[in-house]
């Protein structure tokens, strides 16, 4: 009741209405009038005034994102709503608010932003000189570009492992018999392998992908089972000799972050960038969309700009471990010392990821990959 | 038309609002988008009916051993502590699963807290390879498992408590041993207590959505919310959801049914005289102190201790949070859906007094169905119906859009906690209208009070106490909820539930610490307030 109370003292129409309770005789009155300001709490917020505002709605909640929006209020005047989820959640309720609300959708990967433009729910828009000649190409669409990149790579054991066992592994090669019983990687319905074999199929095709799956899981040391991280953990503390993961998985673990124990797991296992001798190694991406029917494009165009900027990028590269999206900013220095002339894959543009993303999952099911 | 007034009216709009994500889910105005999974959803269904059956299987086993050998223990013997553990051990409802869960993969992953102890004890070493794995389906059905058995544990303890001293004479004057006693006299006694119990247990598993999601198993509830949400597939999505629900009813069915022959159990007036416990000695004090002991360590001290520890360890988690914020906004959704749902529950039982219809009876039944719908469905069920009445009614008429009003709302919020948590209030409020007879208000009528008065004056004093005890209920419902409150939260508003969520699907699982213990300790706190009413002993 206390809250109650405290929310009406903030509010001066309502105020006048509990003055007007008050006169009213009969406890009839009263509890009607009790009724109405309730009810005037409920709707209260709901028609909360939308100038100069950006509603962002975010699959990405790092304490280190929030920091950034605010840096991005002061230096426009222009506040940040977020709203923050699992995607899938979060595109649903995009999906059937059907535009006016949401202004930007945030995820982390490719195969999303491009799967929800196929739904047609986001517009044409970032086509802005700042963003154009930030970003390049491949990671790009007129209707959501990149913000920041993460490779997909394979962790390996030294003592377990020999450098000619590895000398010109490729993500192909992950299905060579030589594997059996030695690797971990996560399940089949984890958005991140559903876009790196995306890319298998747009430069493989689809039969040659599904036999691979199927290699890939006769190859598995154990069912799938945990995140990127714990993947990694499993190489280090036995359970496998090769995982595959993201690349800031093994920085975060190796900053301290996660615990002395992990730090010291962390480094028990050696990255390793496979495909150098091809197309290079598969790159994805964090990004943002506009989305249809945003009530503020201007301002949405403005955040992505202001995220593409070196000041953000250099925030972000440091508290997500990611790879700058634009040029003359660097890693974070753990990022770094994992190497960074390795070749990235920049042939396979990231749109494919979402184009691919039924026939990859179809192709990982089908070989029993859990 | 004298039966057709203001409360038969509020009723039926009360019922209709409830039973709306019911008929949404089962509505055909869908239609089947991707037909691409076609030849794997067989497969796919096998596999979900299957994971939601071995996990059903496997909780109900851990909280019938757990429950009715604990509420034996605390009922008849008396040892050191066992007074402590008659309230205690109720603890571990205050965590809820999703958060159990955390604490489990905490301790027991490769490199967490199980290692971090061994290599400080006996040295370095790989404890890794040797340390349990507790995730994916067992670790599913342990944190379900002790955050609920406490359902088993209550409706035992409280039939074992009632049960007649004869029974326990009968067993001796037979010449039973007292493990024949339990075996053949008291747990067959007690056994509607017992089905009523886990079919509670297992309707809270079947709709589990936090513990399945993090340990990634593909239950029906995940399943449904997956094609719904990812694949657009809705046919799939309502073929799970009739499956699920025709299970979930049934179990509803059974809980009502044993309930009512529960009953049966409870002396008359009167009749009733206090037992005498056993009192223990040496071995078996021991025993019964050490399983009490460990149900309640791994229930509540396990998960608490392992928050605190990282709480400790990364003690800037604790202050970035913003605890302030998140108690205000806590306090805002429980204040608002407790006041929204008493004032409802009343209307709904007062009119059923005043107008003794069947109908209106009948109308009441039905809308407790919302409790059986779990909360990830009835999210999505309300904002796909939002949409469709927005879309289609709103529209026709030309009048502004009503989306904003209802969808990332407050009003949405609380609208969706009401559907959910109506029966939990309605029922409340009517086992003690029931118990308020008749004739008092035919006394203040011939009084001169008016229904309004006979409202005011007799019957909200007179239940008093059971509107707190309701009160305290929504909001432990309300503070532990997760998946409406996710899916409908407005811009920039986070719950202490939200907030764990969010850092644990980020992997941030130390960042989700802080949330969870505030959450688990605030919720504690609420049953201890309420322990008084769930352990009573009066017989009234």
């Amino acid at each position: 009741m206390i809250i109650i109370i405290i929310c009406i003292e903030n509010n001066n129409q309502l105020q006048d209405k509990i003055n007007d309770s008050f006169n009213f005789k009969g406890e009839k009155m009263r509890l009607l009038s009790l009724i109405a300001i309730m009810f005037s709490l409920l709707f209260g917020p709901a028609f909360a005034d939308g100038h100069g505002v950006v509603n962002v709605y975010s699959a990405r909640h790092y304490d280190s994102d929030v920091q950034l929006y605010e840096k991005f209020t002061a230096k426009t005047g222009i506040k940040v709503n977020v709203v923050s989820g699992k995607s899938g959640a979060i595109e649903k309720r995009i999906i059937e608010e059907g535009g006016g609300t949401a202004d930007l959708y945030i995820t982390a990967d490719a195969g999303r932003l491009g799967a929800f433009k196929a739904k047609g729910m986001l517009q044409n828009g970032l086509t802005s000189e700042a963003i154009k000649s930030a970003v390049p190409k491949n990671f790009r669409t007129s209707s959501w570009v990149g913000i920041a990149k993460r490779a997909r790579i394979v962790y390996f054991a030294p003592e377990r492992v020999s450098g000619a066992e590895l000398a010109g592994l490729t993500y192909e090669s992950l299905a060579d018999p030589k594997w059996k019983g030695r690797l971990v990687i996560r399940k089949s319905n984890n958005i991140y392998n559903q876009s790196l074999v995306a890319s298998l199929i747009k430069n493989n095709g689809k039969k040659a992908t599904a036999e691979w799956a199927e290699g890939v899981v006769s190859n598995m040391a154990r069912t799938p089972k945990g995140n990127d991280r714990a993947q990694i953990m499993a190489v280090a503390a036995g359970e496998a000799d090769i995982a595959v993961a993201n690349t800031y998985y093994l920085a975060l673990m190796l900053s301290g972050k996660k615990g002395a124990e992990q730090q010291e797991a962390a480094k028990k296992v050696k990255p390793f960038f496979p495909n150098q001798d091809d197309r290079g190694t598969h790159m994805n991406i964090s990004g943002a969309g506009l989305v249809k029917g945003a009530p503020n494009k201007a301002n949405a165009i403005a955040l992505v700009e202001f995220l593409l900027s070196k000041e953000a990028q250099e925030h972000i590269v440091n508290n997500t471990f990611e790879y700058p999206m634009i040029a003359g900013v660097s890693p974070h220095e753990l990022v770094v010392n994992m190497g960074l002339d390795f070749k990235q894959d920049l042939k396979t543009k990231v749109v494919n990821y979402g184009k691919n993303q039924a026939d990859a999952v179809a192709a990982m099911t089908g070989a029993g990959w859990k | 038309m004298k039966t057709f007034n203001i409360w038969y009216i509020s009723s039926f709009v009360i019922s209709l609002i409830v039973i709306i994500p019911v008929i949404t889910v089962f509505s055909s105005y869908f239609e089947s988008t991707s037909d691409y999974f076609e030849l794997l959803k067989n497969t796919f269904l096998f596999e979900y009916i299957s994971n939601s059956l071995i996990l059903l299987s496997g909780v109900l086993i851990l909280t019938l051993v757990i429950g009715v050998s604990t509420a034996y223990i605390v009922s008849f013997y008396s040892f050191p502590l066992s007074n402590f553990f008659k309230w205690s051990l109720i603890l571990g409802f205050a965590v809820p699963p999703y958060i159990y869960a955390y604490s489990l993969t905490a301790f027991f992953e490769n490199y967490g807290t199980a290692y971090t102890i061994l290599k400080n004890l006996f040295g370095e070493s790989n404890y890794n390879l040797f340390i349990p794995k507790f995730d994916g389906m067992i670790g599913a059905i342990l944190s379900i498992s002790f955050s609920i058995y406490a359902y088993v544990y209550i409706l035992t303890r409280a039939s074992f408590y009632f049960q007649s001293d004869n029974l326990i004479e009968l067993g001796k004057n037979l010449g039973f041993t007292k493990i024949q006693s339990l075996f053949k006299i008291i747990i067959p006694s007690a056994r509607p207590a017992i089905v009523a119990g886990l079919s509670l247990v297992a309707m809270e598993t079947l709709s589990d959505f936090g513990a399945v999601d993090f340990f990634s198993v593909n239950t029906l509830t995940t399943a449904i919310y997956n094609s719904w949400l990812s694949f657009d597939d809705l046919a799939f999505s309502n073929q799970l959801s009739f499956y699920l629900l025709i299970f979930i009813f049934s179990l509803f069915i059974i809980e009502n049914f044993s309930r009512r022959k529960a009953k049966y159990h409870s002396p008359l007036q009167g009749g009733f005289k206090v037992k005498k416990k056993i009192k223990l000695s040496g071995f078996k004090s021991f025993l019964a102190f050490f399983i009490c002991f460990i149900i309640l360590f791994f229930s509540f001290i396990f998960p608490i201790s392992q928050m605190l520890y990282w709480t400790f360890l990364y003690p800037k988690n604790f202050f970035d949070l913003n605890i302030q914020s998140l108690i205000v906004n806590t306090l805002l959704l429980v204040s608002l859906s407790s006041i929204i749902l008493i004032f409802f529950s009343f209307i709904s039982n007062y009119g059923n007094r005043v107008n003794k219809s069947k109908f209106l009876n009948f109308l009441t039944t039905i809308s407790i169905s919302g409790y059986a719908l779990p909360g990830v469905i009835l999210a999505v069920a309300y904002i796909t119906f939002i949409a469709w009445f927005d879309n289609t009614i709103i529209n026709y008429f030309e009048i502004q859009s009503i989306k904003k009003i209802f969808i990332g709302s407050i009003l949405g919020l609380v609208l969706a906690y009401f559907v959910r948590f109506y029966s939990l209030s309605c029922n409340g409020i009517k086992s003690s209208y029931e118990k308020l007879n008749n004739t008092l208000d035919e006394s203040a009528y011939l009084a001169g009070y008016s229904k309004f008065k006979t409202f005011t004056n007799i019957h909200i004093p007179y239940l008093k106490s059971s509107i707190f005890f309701v009160i305290i209920l929504i909001s432990l419902e309300v503070i532990r909820e997760l998946p409406i409150t996710l899916i409908l939260r407005p811009f920039n508003f986070e719950t202490f539930a939200t907030t764990a969520y969010i850092y644990a699907s980020q992997d941030l699982l130390e960042a989700a610490a802080v949330p969870s213990l505030f959450l688990v300790l605030i919720a504690s706190l609420f049953i201890l307030i309420i322990s008084r009413y769930i352990l009573k002993e009066d017989n009234e």
